[in-house]
């Protein structure tokens, strides 16, 4: 699971959403329906004039993903082509040059079983990972939060966050010379004159292995943002509390995990938005040990069927078929968390 | 496990240093720890740090392992035969990596700066709901968390900008990351509102509320993101490749990588290539694993810088309460 | 077409309106009312007959005379580095023109550009131009590839490895948009302005056509075969066993040597192999009435795949090859944790030559090729060059004269100096002579050299002796002779395919389905069932599609 772990380079995969708690249909911004226009006009030009310190500042941010981001995005209309890059005099002719197929490329990936099982598999993934893994670096957090010495939390942290700096290669390599059946284990096991299992192939337990290898990587850096969040918690609080005679149960519960749960809902909403991506190379480097029906992702199936074939336009098909089902899931979730009293991440409004 | 992650005992080890350096380790309205607590605790951190640095130590060992102990083992060594440093030769004295660490450096002090400043600023432009395009601005935002360009239109947009074989091509594109951009906006709204409305009553500017109340209340958050971002510049790796043509400007990642892909030469049909005398450079195990110590120092050495401000973020929490 | 789905239209605008993408609403507008059909090509072969009018005449260069003459496909060889050696290229390629920028593949740290490097400096005084050469990491190729091809970006001259091209979709119209027709310059008696250029065989050549037209200078394979088994000889000698020479052989060698407890399997990936020793073709063969038969169709692939099959469940492969595609076989092989797995011959005389400095006693031979019960085994193969190199579109005649004349000295053939400045650079600086003549890097060869002019020059292949694998030539071009009357035809020999979308979409879950029964996953019987699949879900057109593009080209 990466909600927790991205770094800026590799956003691709990871998925956003806090604030639309009160916007739970889509991001428009006209005024309320039956302000009259005329208030609206005048009320707007009031509000700009107190707004546009906010405006200006988030301008720069925003012409820069409009230029590196935006204008290549218009890029996937190749979705609904049967894209040829090598039309036209020129590589941007080619892409309103190329022909039109509607929605052929959605029907083609639609009607394909395959993509079906691979949109279960990855779904399956992520709720199981959202059971097993993502609590796991809030544990974590508390845990190092409750350390005194300020050394050997920041020496625990700093050690358990260089899994990050594996490759997957690597890591999984790990889990070999571990667990596999000439591994340290099976090793071990047949010295004690016992039948080793390997659990490095066997397809019914391989969610739990890729979900252990995930752990083992990034449990460490995804700690680090509920440290800052722990950070953040007033002393005070906690000393009231005691005074008032809660216990060190009694204070986690009504201190720290509401301290925690803005950024908690948040990076849940994050990844509920990226429900549709597991990883790739995990997968890639572990599918002949388990087999496709186990290890197929969506990830996975877009390299095979539309990557190394080139089929770009059923490539870009998948990619907006994952942002439509992102967007639907992120806002559902927000929904879900306003109707549970959750301020969600407007902490006021 | 749950139930020792509770409450606040001393660390199950403590050293006289830190017990001099922080006046009292433990609050004074907090509770003594009970010693099952303290005794999970240690056996869970212990359990925790022994599966990182176990494989680390293999690392360690096989980078600086001889190519004999190595293609004995068959792979990865855990016992050192003997100290063997010529992997960490090979890597440095190929004459690239001084310049790449210089060029990385650069593009990591400048992109963190860049995306911090930039990412910081928008975050608070969004984080006052009801402002004016405050949720258009933010959905904006968001979507470029779903929807991504592909290679070649992105490609064209880079250079179009004349920006191949130029640093900001590994600036520019990634500068901003959306979720840094909302997780710190979510700690900027967690800023009390009576902070910001005194600051405004006071006939502060929304520049100057964002650098004297909200940023010394937010070091822990800004500190992570910083982190986020270095972590994400320095390890930039296929933006290089897609870039980058002169190889005089490779980034350190661009240069290891080429170390550890040595001598995977194409195993495709027919396509062995092998020409007398030029081999490249056989890559060892050893040399792999040199270039995965590599990697991780920087890591190693910045945490500390990190968590300092950890400790900050509560002090000024304190001062503010 | 298609017919589109019922209702489309209105679950397509509120689709749009659900993606807020502005953009594609607007362009997709005319399409709406319109019909969609599935994207990807049906495919297209380039005739036979127009490769051949378009080939250059072929020419040997003879510098110097083999000790081991090759024969067709099968490289020279030599037992020594000549003493004495020959100015190839009398004339000055360059002609005073622009620098040249070229791209190439290459495997390890790259070396100094030009201007900080000693070797390209000297290479180019004497080409008389200044080449600019970019080496691009070899497993990122594709990527890079795609996007320069795509925003049509490319340098003067650009090297492309084989597996790279055949994986870009449409790459004939890639190469008519982006590369120069060099047919007029090199074909026939043409290619006689470039000598070393026409000395490359012709084998390589013909695959180098496209559309009927010549558009690339291709880089010969050393050696056509695509694997082989290779095990340690070494070892099995020690423990007094014989090289197997049937399939029940090689099984009861792997019982034999196989010792979990040791950390000893027989195997790694074998399965390649074992389908050419049973006689099973690459993927197409012709059937006695002229059609064409797949392999899946073929009763010696159920036997292959029923043979290996048994070596996973019998634990005679290495958990690791089992448990992850990263698993380093050479690594387990040299360790002699494995005795067996297959490879390119290329991997053949790095790893010996590595090896046995450390262990004097280690030999790795390929296994001797043995068919199964009777039935004559099968070589996979051909003679596809390694890489092509492309010149940029637009250039001017003249300009392309002097690119051809570079990359007629970067071919200079094995004898010449200019061979040996290519290779090792300058002497003294880049290598120095060992006591038979050959050539040593030093440190600074090593440094400086990254094949920045042999990757684009294409060579006519050749094998040497050196001093650290002294029976490497011998041991190769013996294991070539013997077997290249084995190796199976190559039925679309220089025909380019590009094949339909369908064909291409069916090969991975097929994989996948043979891998479950490999592993075990799926009894062996379940062949005739995925055979059923393949054959329905794109296996039948693509039969069609080869056939047609056979009787296309009179094969």
């Amino acid at each position: 699971m990466s909600a927790p772990a991205t770094s800026p380079s590799s956003a691709a995969g990871s998925s956003p959403a806090p604030g639309f708690t009160d916007a739970p249909a889509a991001g428009g911004q006209a005024p309320p329906a039956g302000t009259p226009p005329v208030r609206a006009r005048r009320r707007l030009r009031d509000r700009l004039r107190r707004d546009w310190p906010l405006l200006a500042m988030t301008a720069p941010a925003a012409a820069l993903l409009l230029v590196f981001h935006y204008l290549p995005t218009l890029g996937n209309v190749i979705a609904f082509q049967d894209y040829n890059p090598f039309v036209g005099d020129d590589p941007v002719e080619a892409f309103w040059r190329s022909e039109w197929i509607g929605f052929g490329n959605f029907e083609a990936l639609f009607a394909d079983p395959l993509f079906w099982d691979a949109v279960r598999n990855t779904l399956t993934i992520t709720a199981f990972q959202l059971v097993f893994f993502f609590p796991l670096p809030i544990l974590l957090a508390v845990l190092l939060n409750s350390l005194v010495s300020a050394r050997l939390r920041g020496f625990v942290q700093s050690v358990v966050y260089l899994p990050h700096f594996f490759s997957w290669v690597l890591v999984v390599t790990f889990f070999v010379q571990m667990l596999g059946g000439a591994g340290l284990l099976a090793q071990e096991m047949r010295e004690a004159g016992m039948q080793p299992f390997d659990v490095m192939t066997d397809p019914d337990t391989f969610i739990v292995l890729v979900t252990a290898e995930a752990v083992w990587k990034d449990l460490g850096w995804g700690a680090i943002v509920f440290l800052a969040a722990l950070a953040a918690i007033d002393p005070h609080l906690y000393e009231a509390a005691a005074a008032d005679g809660a216990g060190r149960w009694r204070r986690l519960w009504h201190i720290t995990l509401p301290g925690l749960r803005p950024v908690i809902v948040l990076l849940l909403i994050m990844r509920l938005g990226d429900a549709l991506s597991v990883g790739f190379e995990q997968f890639i480097l572990q599918r002949e040990a388990v087999g496709r029906e186990a290890a197929e992702v969506l990830d996975t199936f877009v390299y095979y069927q539309a990557i190394s074939t080139q089929q770009w336009g059923l490539g870009a098909a998948a990619g907006l078929f994952k942002a439509v089902v992102g967007l639907v899931l992120i806002l559902a979730a927000n929904r879900v968390a306003h109707r549970l009293g959750e301020q969600g991440v407007y902490s006021r409004s | 496990m749950t139930a020792q992650l509770s409450g606040a005992a001393p660390a199950p080890v403590r050293s006289g240093a830190d017990r001099r350096r922080r006046r009292s380790g433990r609050p004074a309205w907090e509770e003594p720890p009970t010693a099952a607590g303290t005794l999970a605790k240690a056996v869970l951190l212990t359990l925790l740090v022994a599966a990182v640095l176990v494989p680390l130590w293999a690392v360690l060992v096989t980078s600086l392992a001889s190519r004999d102990t190595i293609d004995t083992a068959g792979g990865m060594v855990m016992v050192p035969r003997e100290i063997d440093p010529s992997a960490y030769v090979t890597i440095f004295s190929g004459g690239q990596i001084s310049r790449a660490v210089w060029i990385s450096t650069l593009v990591t002090v400048l992109g963190t700066t860049v995306s911090l400043v930039l990412t910081v600023l928008a975050a608070y432009g969004l984080s006052r709901p009801g402002s004016v395009g405050h949720r258009g601005l933010l959905f904006f935002f968001l979507l470029t968390f779903l929807i991504f360009p592909g290679l070649v239109p992105s490609y064209l947009v880079v250079t179009g900008f004349g920006l191949k074989d130029s640093i900001w091509s590994l600036v520019l594109p990634s500068a901003i990351s959306v979720f840094n951009l909302v997780v710190i906006r979510a700690f900027f709204m967690n800023v009390p509102g009576e902070l910001l409305d005194s600051a405004r009553i006071d006939g502060a500017g929304e520049l100057h509320i964002l650098l004297r109340v909200v940023l010394p209340l937010s070091k822990a958050v800004i500190a992570v993101v910083g982190l986020f971002y270095a972590v994400g510049y320095w390890n930039a790796y296929f933006n290089a490749v897609l870039y980058i043509d002169d190889n005089d400007k490779f980034p350190i990642q661009r240069v290891l990588q080429s170390y550890i892909l040595a001598g995977q030469s194409p195993n495709v049909s027919g396509a062995a290539v092998s020409l007398p005398g030029v081999t490249a450079y056989p890559p060892t195990l050893a040399v792999k694993m040199a270039v995965v110590v590599v990697t991780v120092i920087p890591a190693v050495v910045v945490y500390p810088f990190v968590q300092r401000h950890f400790t900050k973020g509560v002090i000024t929490g304190a001062v503010k309460g | 077409m298609k017919p589109s789905l019922p209702g489309a239209s209105t679950d397509r605008r509120s689709l749009l309106r659900l993606l807020g993408l502005g953009a594609a609403a607007t362009m997709g507008g005319a399409t709406l009312a319109g019909c969609s059909r599935e994207a990807g090509s049906a495919g297209s072969a380039t005739k036979a007959d127009a490769i051949r009018a378009v080939l250059p005449a072929h020419k040997p260069a003879e510098l110097l005379k083999p000790d081991i003459p090759g024969e067709g496909p099968i490289p020279d060889g030599y037992l020594s580095y000549p003493r004495s050696l020959v100015d190839a290229v009398t004339e000055q390629p360059g002609r005073g023109g622009p620098q040249i920028r070229t791209m190439s593949p290459w495997w390890g740290p790259a070396p100094p550009t030009v201007g900080r490097n000693s070797y390209l400096a000297a290479v180019n005084a004497r080409l008389g131009v200044k080449v600019n050469p970019s080496l691009q990491d070899g497993t990122t190729y594709a990527d890079k590839l795609n996007a320069m091809l795509g925003a049509r970006d490319v340098p003067d001259l650009l090297s492309a490895p084989n597996w790279e091209v055949d994986k870009v979709a449409r790459f004939s119209d890639a190469v008519k948009a982006l590369f120069e027709d060099l047919t007029d310059h090199l074909k026939g008696d043409a290619a006689a302005k470039y000598p070393y250029l026409g000395a490359l065989p012709t084998g390589a050549w013909e695959y180098s056509v496209w559309g009927g037209r010549l558009y690339a200078v291709p880089f010969p394979t050393d050696g056509p075969f695509a694997y082989a088994v290779f095990h340690r000889a070494d070892l099995l000698a020690q423990a007094a066993l014989a090289a197997p020479k049937s399939p029940q052989e090689l099984h009861e060698l792997g019982r034999e040597v196989t010792d979990p407890a040791k950390g000893v399997w027989a195997f790694g990936s074998v399965f390649d192999m074992v389908q050419q020793f049973f006689g099973c073709q690459q993927t197409w063969r012709r059937k006695p009435d002229g059609g064409l038969e797949h392999k899946f169709e073929n009763p010696a692939f159920a036997a292959a795949l029923e043979f290996t099959a048994k070596l996973f469940a019998d634990g005679l492969v290495h958990p690791d090859t089992v448990a992850s595609k990263g698993a380093d076989e050479k690594q387990l092989f040299k360790a002699g944790k494995i005795l067996m797995y297959q490879d390119g011959l290329g991997a053949w005389q790095g790893m010996q030559g590595e090896r046995v400095k450390e262990l004097p006693s280690f030999d790795m031979q390929p296994l001797p090729v043995f068919g199964a019960a009777g039935a004559q085994p099968v070589i996979w193969g051909s003679e596809k060059p390694v890489f092509y190199t492309f010149v940029k579109k637009g250039l001017g005649a003249e300009r392309v004269d002097e690119l051809l004349r570079v990359l007629n000295w970067c071919a200079a053939p094995f004898g010449s100096r200019e061979f040996e400045l290519r290779e090792y650079g300058v002497e003294g600086r880049h290598f120095t002579r060992s006591a038979d003549g050959s050539p040593v890097p030093t440190e600074l060869g090593r440094k400086e050299l990254g094949a920045q002019y042999t990757h684009i020059g294409g060579r006519v292949p050749v094998k040497v002796r050196s001093g650290d694998t002294p029976d490497y030539v011998r041991d190769y071009l013996g294991y070539y002779q013997k077997n290249i009357a084995l190796m199976e035809k190559d039925l679309f020999a220089g025909i380019k395919l590009e094949l339909p979308a369908n064909w291409s979409k069916i090969i991975q879950p097929t994989d996948d389905k043979i891998r479950d029964i490999l592993r075990g996953r799926r009894p062996v019987g379940d062949l005739a069932q995925v055979r059923k699949e393949f054959l329905a879900s794109g296996g039948e057109e693509g039969r069609a599609f080869h056939e047609k593009a056979l009787a296309d080209n009179g094969r």
